[in-house]
């Protein structure tokens, strides 16, 4: 079973999935099944119903009238029930694009995006959902009804990754865009000024959003594994560095961990969460920062 | 100037990858892959100096792998330097004669047969050969058989040497020389070598083998003679065992007599000899033997395990092995025999009537009892009892002092020996020299007589032993050149051999021959009575006399000659056999047979020869002909090692300094540097490749780290 999980959980197998909507429901079950004893399933304010008491379940959920009434043990059920508006930002951008092991970095965006609305939705909470990149943009307003998963699942499946990133244009504008106080998750590898990025959280927070970034990379990225000099040519600007990778290999890694320590610090300065995945991080590391966002929120 | 050879040149055909990092440097170096990637903004652009570091520091790694992967390609190949005063540079005719005769079956101190350090020896020879080089391989024991290996083929030439064991023949250096030295003549190749590998026995390196060497020398050849070992093992052996079996002493029961050698500076005492018919132990006793005694002792044996006349046929022929406490030579310490029926010897002593009785020393020395319990029976008879003599009355006939014979009785004489019948003569002060010299002895034995020749007065000749073992002294203990005797001997017929078929038993020490032996004849040039001394008053005389006629009975009863391994059997027939004759041995040994006239009688003769020591049975459409043992020879027991050095020093000046002795396994692994493998380089080669690859290994982990 736990290998099941794992699997279900594994980028490089889910992507091998055709259907969206089917590796959303996967993820996110393979994810809850993880999650049974876990203080984020679901009890709210407004009843649904009773259930009969089973032994282990919790006590502060016993009906203690219906006990008195009847010497029957029965547990409250409640309808969950919250006003969290979710909004999904997916870079669409020619740098998510990349992939060094089968999966791009906009795939994991788009299959996470989704398995995000999945259990978003699944929680009667409303999402919402922008792909974002230089000079275009589309976007789907945040519904909590589970029919509104075929829309999103439309536009994630449409996405393509193309053109540059531009946070000060694109952000800024879903900015002014989004005008309910909710949650706002980027999905992006951030490959811009780390200050622009910075003036662009700036500005959802200025809004009273909160903020939850995941700072998609490919694993080459991180660690620049090549072996033979080659000549390395920039995806989205087209510039094109000859260089030998055994010698600068270090020297990569050191200015790659300065960026991504840089924006750490920016998304800690401006209040939001920042969440460094690479492709072949299992899912639930990303769902499970969703979750504790969501319990710090309500 | 030296001279670089690769023993194993077939590795050189991997030095193409030594190209390998060239190749791949350059096709690096072609044309630069397009890898498109997003965070190239984190890559920072070399500097011109560093790039310039980075390619010299490529460069040098270039170079340290291609050099370590040539110089391991090169060690593979062995190669080796050969000094400038090398003896050979050229390819060369090598010849090794290998002896792997009986004698290389001995065991070494160490525990090890002398084949084994043979084969070592050979085994560095081959190995070190070079491209080119043809080798040819003899054997010391098929010296009369062509060059048994020959090419140059390593391999194959080393696993045929790997098949060889030391065998039960003789060794034939000489001819075994001569055909490895024709060989090498004939090579079109102007450097020629010739190694002998052998144990240098004594027995072997007869004057013809010496002189093999000499001529090899002489014709350009270099010789390289490697003795295996230094030692002189002691070793004691069977060299005969006579197969008529006589009554022991006093005329009680039966005794065998075998001829026994002790080769050591060392008495052996109590050696233990055990006589077995088939499993079961007939006979046997112990015999002490001085440090090099040869000589004969008899043994009891069960007169039941013989068979009698009646029985006696081809087939139930007692066949007995002799074994011995084994030693140094275990091949040695087993003889087979085919016993004879037990007879007793009818002796017709001829004597001259001259007034009064003649004495009868010789009579009673031969039957005391006068009964034969003894295995003698003597009849007196004058000389004109000779014209009705033939086989069917008597086995020897011993002339005792008798001045001459009538023509008549000397042509009778003369067809009784064409019969196989035996003559012992024996001189005195009435015997007529020059008759016998000129008229009997011709045709029987070269001898020359002349006059009488008595000792000074109050002197006396004394009789000494001139070779060791021969029969006729089978009955005395002594040595070659010990007094025969104490007994006063103070006249005889002064003799000369004329020729090798006649030999000198016993003579005086002076140097004139007393006792001559010739096949079926043995001539006694003193006298058996007490005309010219006291011999017959000496404990020696009976023996000596029972010796004179054991001789030449044994010569005349056709008993055939020691048969040897390596030589084809062969039978005496009585009648003529019909069908085909077939010869079965040992092991799956067969044969036929070939018959020819010999005497009155036949002789069978195997075609081919005797493989191994044992018994080899004649038949003819299932019917036993004869049995006969086939033993190794006794050439081979005698351990003895000859200095090698005086085969070199026998050699003509100008051969001598083609002559070398490599006496020791270093001194031939040196030589074979010197002329043959070089210096070889492996070792210095693959230390390098190791350090290079070392350096290969720091100058790219350094790098990684300043990077």
């Amino acid at each position: 079973m736990s290998n099941d999980r794992a699997r279900l959980l594994d980028p490089h197998f889910v992507s091998k999935l055709a259907r969206l909507d089917l590796r959303a429901r996967l993820v996110v079950e393979g994810f809850l099944t993880g999650l049974h004893r876990s203080p984020y399933h679901g009890f709210s304010v407004e009843f649904a119903e009773h259930r009969q008491y089973m032994p282990g379940d919790p006590l502060r959920h016993l009906d203690w009238k219906v006990l008195a009434k009847s010497d029957r043990k029965y547990l409250k059920q409640y309808q969950e029930e919250t006003n969290l508006r979710a909004h999904l930002l997916v870079d669409t951008s020619a740098s998510m694009g990349y992939g060094s092991r089968g999966v791009t970095k906009l795939d994991y965006a788009r299959q996470l995006a989704a398995s995000l609305a999945y259990l978003i939705l699944g929680q009667h909470d409303a999402v919402g959902l922008f792909a974002f990149a230089q000079g275009r943009g589309e976007q789907i307003p945040a519904r909590s009804t589970m029919g509104h998963m075929r829309p999103l699942l439309g536009l994630l499946e449409r996405m393509k990754a193309s053109g540059g990133t531009d946070f000060t244009a694109s952000l800024h504008a879903l900015a002014e865009r989004i005008t309910r106080r909710g949650l706002v998750m980027i999905l992006s590898d951030l490959l811009d000024e780390p200050e622009k990025v910075a003036q662009a959280i700036h500005h959802f927070r200025h809004r009273r959003h909160e903020v939850l970034v995941f700072h998609i990379l490919d694993p080459q990225e991180v660690a620049f594994d090549f072996n033979r000099e080659a000549v390395y040519v920039d995806v989205e600007g087209g510039a094109r560095v000859t260089t030998r990778p055994r010698e600068l290999r270090d020297d990569y890694r050191a200015r790659l961990t300065e960026w991504r320590d840089r924006l750490r610090a920016i998304c800690i300065e401006k209040r939001a969460d920042y969440v460094a995945l690479t492709t072949d991080v299992p899912y639930d590391r990303a769902l499970l920062e969703y979750l504790g966002k969501r319990s710090r929120l309500l | 100037m030296p001279l670089l050879s690769f023993l194993n040149p077939s590795f050189l055909w991997a030095l193409p990858v030594t190209a390998i990092p060239v190749l791949l440097h350059l096709l690096s170096r072609r044309k630069l892959p397009e890898v498109p990637f997003p965070t190239t903004n984190f890559l920072r652009i070399l500097e011109p100096r560093e790039i310039r570091r980075i390619r010299l520091r490529e460069i040098l790694l270039l170079i340290l792998r291609t050099l370590a992967l040539l110089l391991l390609v090169l060690a593979f190949a062995r190669p080796a330097v050969t000094p400038a005063n090398a003896v050979t540079n050229a390819a060369a005719a090598v010849g090794l004669l290998l002896d792997e005769s009986e004698s290389m079956a001995a065991i070494e101190e160490h525990g090890r047969p002398r084949i084994t350090e043979a084969k070592g020896r050979a085994r560095s020879l081959i190995e070190a050969s070079r491209a080119g080089d043809a080798i040819a391989i003899a054997y010391a024991s098929r010296g009369d058989e062509p060059v048994a290996e020959r090419g140059d083929d390593r391999v194959r030439l080393r696993r045929a040497l790997e098949r060889v064991e030391a065998t039960p023949q003789p060794a034939r250096m000489a001819a075994a020389l001569g055909s490895l030295r024709r060989t090498l003549e004939r090579s079109p190749l102007s450097t020629r070598e010739l190694y002998v590998v052998s144990d240098f026995q004594r027995g072997n390196w007869s004057g013809e083998a010496r002189l093999e060497v000499t001529r090899a020398a002489a014709a350009g050849t270099r010789v390289y003679l490697v003795p295996v070992t230094a030692a002189n093992l002691p070793n004691h052996a069977f060299e005969a065992i006579d197969p008529d079996v006589r009554p022991g002493p006093e005329g009680r029961g039966m005794e065998l007599r075998a001829r026994l050698v002790n080769h050591a500076d060392a008495p052996s005492d109590r050696i233990a000899i055990r006589l077995r018919e088939g499993d079961a132990l007939v006979g046997g006793g112990d015999v002490s033997l001085r440090a090099g005694e040869r000589r004969w002792a008899a043994m009891p044996i069960e007169p039941k395990a013989i068979r009698t006349a009646a029985s006696d046929t081809a087939s139930a022929a007692t066949r007995i092995t002799a074994e011995m406490d084994v030693d140094a030579l275990p091949t040695d310490d087993e003889w087979y025999a085919v016993l004879g029926t037990p007879r007793r010897l009818r002796v017709l002593r001829i004597v001259e009537a001259r007034g009064s009785a003649p004495p009868r020393f010789a009579a009673l020395a031969l039957d005391p009892s006068s009964n034969g319990a003894s295995g003698f029976s003597v009849e007196d008879e004058s000389p004109a009892a000779l014209l009705t003599l033939n086989k069917a009355r008597a086995d020897v006939v011993l002339l005792e002092d008798v001045a001459a014979l009538s023509g008549d009785a000397e042509a009778r004489l003369r067809a009784f020996l064409r019969d196989g019948g035996g003559l012992v003569v024996a001189l005195g002060p009435h015997s007529d020299p020059d008759y016998y010299s000129k008229r009997l002895f011709p045709g029987m034995i070269d001898l020359a007589l002349q006059q009488p020749e008595r000792a000074p007065e109050g002197g006396a000749l004394e009789l000494r032993a001139r070779v060791a073992g021969h029969a006729i002294l089978e009955g005395l203990t002594v040595g070659v050149g010990t007094p025969l005797s104490q007994a006063r001997l103070t006249g005889l017929v002064r003799g000369a051999v004329t020729s090798p078929r006649a030999e000198v038993i016993v003579q005086t020490s002076g140097g004139l021959p007393v006792v001559v032996a010739a096949p079926r004849v043995a001539i006694f040039l003193s006298s058996l009575s007490d005309d010219w001394g006291e011999l017959p008053f000496s404990g020696a005389f009976v023996p000596l006399v029972r010796g004179l006629v054991g001789h030449a009975a044994r010569a005349a009863s056709g008993a055939p000659a020691e048969a040897v391994v390596g030589m084809p059997p062969r039978a005496r027939l009585t009648g003529a056999p019909s069908g085909v004759i077939r010869v079965r041995g040992p092991g799956d040994y067969s044969s036929t047979a070939i018959v020819e006239a010999e005497g009155t009688g036949y002789r069978a003769v195997a075609l081919d020869a005797a493989p191994s020591p044992g018994f080899y049975e004649f038949d003819a459409e299932r019917r036993a002909l004869a049995t006969v043992a086939v033993n190794l020879d006794p050439i081979e027991s005698d351990l003895t090692v000859l200095p090698v050095d005086s085969i070199r020093s026998a050699a003509a000046p100008a051969a001598l300094s083609r002559i070398a002795i490599l006496s020791s396994a270093s001194a031939l692994e040196r030589h074979l540097r010197a002329t043959r493998r070089g210096e070889e380089l492996w070792l210095p080669l693959l230390l390098a490749a190791a350090l290079l690859l070392a350096g290969e290994l720091l100058l790219a982990s350094a790098r990684k780290l300043r990077a």
